[in-house]
């Protein structure tokens, strides 16, 4: 592609926290071939740190990249992808990324970066001050031991109040590998703030006064975002509401569009009633509100308003006021997230009184954002909390700590779902304080290693949802069967892709899904019904190999994947159909460079390709199949003993998934018999150099 | 009567079925003529007009934004889909008949998307049943030959999910209860 003047702001910040240089790169000079995002993330780990390198290491580098469609006016831009080397990943640590909303991202590209790469070891606390072209490492030892949201605060009041600051908490200060850094008061990055700890960086605080150039013909562009909105559903782009409404032909009570005509944010003053049509593109942010989902009724009456991301009319961190906690727990009255953040503190406990929609979720999970949000720890998409639930019910946990920390804790509170017991448990974690407080921070690997706990302890028990390398599933057979299996074997963590399970869940009925199909996939053999799976087939492995393309193009354009792909819409007159080619169409018109939905989609390829090879150089493995692509025992298993394929099982057969994952790797090119791409593959994504690297470590297929 | 005459009334038959629509509501033939003669369309003193069947099927035929539905009262009543969606219309069509709504809208699921229903999606609206007028209808569905196809599943939690087992196996509609009752909350 030739050079670019618009979209991307042009340059991406360089910082060595070891000597103190601050250093510019061009982006589209040397970045244009991967994006952004994970693709800039991907390629400096690539070039840049040696295989070994441990995530502590000062030689580790840490990088927060957005992408060309963030700041614009693009419905759902606001991501940052925070991409390093996990310390939460086991054995060893690989490459992986968080990914963060908010207004980060729009922040840094207003100040004038698609980018910033961290590298090296500050021999005290630093934060970095970046104002447009202005770019400090400041002290931060007052900062440091403090939560984020006294570092938001203090940097905030420093800056101005049109900053934004990404900081981390006592968690990422103490190492503690399952800790966030955090933006804009709720979004956060997962598993990359202790890598911020290690090199001493305790925050970026971002100011921007510019602005990101759209080169593209502007009505077009006028035109192409109010098509946007016309097929966006609600959060996660659940297509159908959760109620019927005469505008809509099909409901889903499992629908995160929820906010039916009626509903109040009854805790907004005066408080505000979900009003106007189904449709009504300026009332697209009435649709979610994630603690009603997750709450139930409830939660309406506390629901301030919604709160979101940079262009994201979803909204999907509900504000939620409970002046209860206030008074019985000591803490903020007020709280805001969405899905794991959210439900933080709800998640630690089996048993809670009214049950998980009850009034002690809603102060469970008020009392875990309070506290989590603050110290930031992160919750390994719920794995922390089903650690301990297993921990605790399966009887290891007394061995483990000795009797004494074990009576520390108010056991009683925990069994009763009393969320006091989350005072004595998250600050633990953040502080590695006791045995327990040190093993479950580690996330899962380091905690089994830790107490010599076999990893298939974890791997057969379906209700634990571990899933290899130390982290969960995410959206696997439970939703999507084969393709959801194909899918998290790709990742270090957990796979964090949206784009089949936003389809699977989308609300419409199973016939309408599979006409969809047959449009967007080829066959509606794409699709299966969920619990009644049908054996693979090659159009499934197609869209499993689109939905991981789709994810890191997203990654590294800054959209949502949480959100996207867009390829069913709420609009009859269209058949339920989206459209596949809007990423493609924004870019074009973003940057000046018109480019084909295949092309693009070469590049997402590129980028995915790009981690396969540095998850092949860092372990050292060629034979990725057995090595890295596994799935957990549980997916192989049925409580009542229910053979695969029959309705209402999850369980998957493994000659099947041996052939799913056979013809994964014919649908990428890649080698069946070691799972790595072979020299072919490399070759048509640009990748050659890449395939000569890995060839030299004898990490690449023979030749045939 | 004329050609024109006959589009004129086509065209007010259209505009009144798409206000009902509008307004949430379903209308059937009495209704339609009332509007045409509240517009001064036909002689009030004329208790009917002779063609009004053919009427009504020209208006469907030349505006097809609108639909016919068969109502549970064994009139026909009309829509328009676009604004009052046909599964909306049919919810209110059965609203009067507690049990007919109850079942039906367990049998549309089933077969549609295919999944259960909670049982308290019937205290929401546009259902608005009663707890009490939901205990009497599953009291009369389990009585009933008619309705012997609706059944029930209890998912972990307690909850009460409805389907028909013309429709979903019951294996598989309680493993969607579950899923929907627990496994969807708890895998975000």
């Amino acid at each position: 592609m030739a050079a670019t003047n618009g979209g991307f702001s042009g340059k991406v910040l360089r910082v060595d926290l070891s000597t103190g240089k601050i250093s510019l790169d061009d982006t589209v000079e040397k970045y244009l071939e991967v994006l952004g995002g994970t693709g800039i993330g991907y390629k400096v780990l690539w070039e840049e740190v040696p295989a070994g390198t441990g995530p502590f290491d000062a030689t580790n580098k840490i990088v927060f990249a957005t992408g060309v469609l963030a700041g614009t006016g693009v419905p759902c831009n606001g991501r940052t992808a925070v991409t390093t080397l996990f310390p939460s990943c086991w054995p060893k640590p690989l490459v992986a990324s968080g990914h963060m909303g908010g207004h980060f991202a729009a922040k840094l590209k207003y100040a004038g970066y698609d980018a910033i790469i961290v590298e090296g070891k500050a021999d005290k606390p630093v934060w970095l001050f970046i104002r447009d072209g202005r770019v400090e490492i400041r002290d931060a030892r007052h900062l440091w031991g403090t939560g984020i949201r006294r570092t938001t605060l203090e940097i905030s009041q420093e800056m101005g109040p049109d900053c934004v600051v990404a900081a981390i908490g006592q968690a990422g200060e103490n190492l503690v590998p399952l800790s966030v850094v955090m933006n804009s008061v709720s979004h956060s990055a997962g598993g990359v703030g202790a890598v911020m700890g290690a090199k001493n960086l305790k925050a970026i605080g971002v100011q921007g006064s510019g602005s990101v150039r759209i080169a593209g013909d502007k009505s077009e562009w006028e035109r192409l975002v109010k098509f946007h909105l016309s097929i966006l559903g609600g959060n996660n782009q659940h297509v159908v509401p959760s109620f019927p409404h005469p505008q809509s032909e099909y409901y889903n009570p499992n629908s995160r569009w929820v906010g039916a005509p009626g509903k109040r944010w009854g805790a907004a003053d005066p408080p505000v009633e979900i009003n106007g049509g189904l449709y009504d593109l300026n009332r697209i942010a009435f649709r979610a509100n994630s603690g009603a989902f997750y709450l139930g009724d409830q939660a309406w009456q506390h629901t301030v308003r919604g709160n979101g991301c940079t262009g994201c009319p979803i909204r999907c961190h509900t504000i939620l006021k409970v002046p209860s906690v206030a008074a019985k727990y000591g803490i903020r009255e007020v709280a805001q997230n969405t899905c794991g953040g959210l439900v933080f503190g709800r998640s630690f406990f089996k048993h809670l009184s009214g049950g998980h929609k009850g009034h002690a979720a809603l102060e469970a999970c008020m009392v875990g954002m309070h506290m989590a949000d603050d110290l930031g720890v992160w919750c390994n998409y719920g794995q922390l909390q089903r650690d301990l639930i297993k921990l605790y019910y399966d009887g290891i946990l007394r061995a483990k700590i000795g009797s004494e920390e074990y009576a520390s804790f108010p056991w009683d509170k925990y069994e009763n779902g009393d969320p006091a017991f989350l005072f004595e448990i998250i600050p633990r974690i953040a502080m590695r304080q006791g045995e327990l407080g040190q093993a479950l921070g580690l996330g899962s690997g380091g905690l089994l290693a830790r107490w010599s706990i076999p990893e298939e302890a974890w791997t057969q028990d379906f209700a634990c949802a571990y899933w290899k390398l130390g982290h969960p599933k995410h959206h696997a057979n439970e939703d999507d069967g084969q393709c959801g299996v194909i899918i998290n074997t790709q990742y270090n963590r957990d796979s964090q892709c949206h784009s089949h399970v936003n389809f699977i869940r989308n609300g419409l009925p199973l016939a309408v899904q599979k006409e969809l199909a047959a449009e967007i996939w080829g066959s509606p053999d794409a699709v299966d019904g969920v619990g009644d799976y049908t054996p693979m087939n090659i159009h499934k492995a197609r869209r499993a190999r689109w939905s991981l393309v789709r994810k890191e193009l997203h990654d590294s354009l800054g959209l949502c994947n949480w959100m996207g792909p867009w390829v069913a819409s709420p609009l009859k007159e269209r058949g339920y159909l989206g459209d596949d080619s809007l990423e493609s169409k924004f870019y074009g018109l973003a940057t000046g460079q018109q480019i084909s939905r295949e092309e693009l989609d070469r590049i997402g390829e590129r980028i995915f390709v790009l981690h396969r090879a540095l998850t092949i150089r860092d372990m050292g493995e060629k034979d990725m199949r057995t090595r890295h692509d596994l799935a957990p025992q549980w997916i192989y298993q049925d409580p009542n003993g229910a053979q695969p394929f029959t309705k209402g099982t999850l369980r998957m057969d493994p000659q099947d998934i041996a052939k799913a994952m056979d013809m994964f790797y014919e649908v990428m090119g890649w080698d069946k018999a070691t799972g790595v791409p072979t020299a072919e593959a490399y070759a048509r994504l640009g990748l050659e150099s890449v395939a000569q690297g890995l060839a030299a470590k004898k990490l690449a297929p023979e030749a045939k | 009567m004329l050609g024109e005459e006959r589009q004129t009334l086509c065209q007010a038959l259209a505009e009144a079925i798409r206000e009902a629509s509008r307004a949430g509501q379903l209308v059937g033939r009495d209704e339609l003529l009332a509007n045409l003669r509240e517009h001064s369309l036909l002689d009030p003193d004329e208790p009917d007009i002779p063609d009004v069947e053919p009427l009504l099927a020209e208006t469907l035929a030349t505006h097809q934004d609108l639909a016919a539905m068969a109502s549970i009262s064994g009139q026909t009543l009309y829509h328009s889909p676009s604004l009052l969606s046909r599964t909306y219309a049919s919810i209110l069509d059965r609203k009067g008949s507690p049990v007919v709504l109850m079942a039906e809208e367990v049998r549309r699921n089933s077969s549609e998307y295919p999944r259960p229903v909670p049982l308290d999606l019937f205290e929401h609206p546009p259902f608005d049943l009663t707890p009490e007028q939901i205990d009497s209808s599953l009291k009369t569905i389990a009585e009933n030959p008619e309705f012997q196809d609706i059944s029930y599943t209890t998912t972990s939690t307690g909850a009460v999910y409805l389907f028909s087992t013309r429709y979903l196996e019951r294996l598989y509609a309680a493993f969607l209860a579950e899923r929907a009752d627990v496994g969807l909350l708890l895998n975000p």
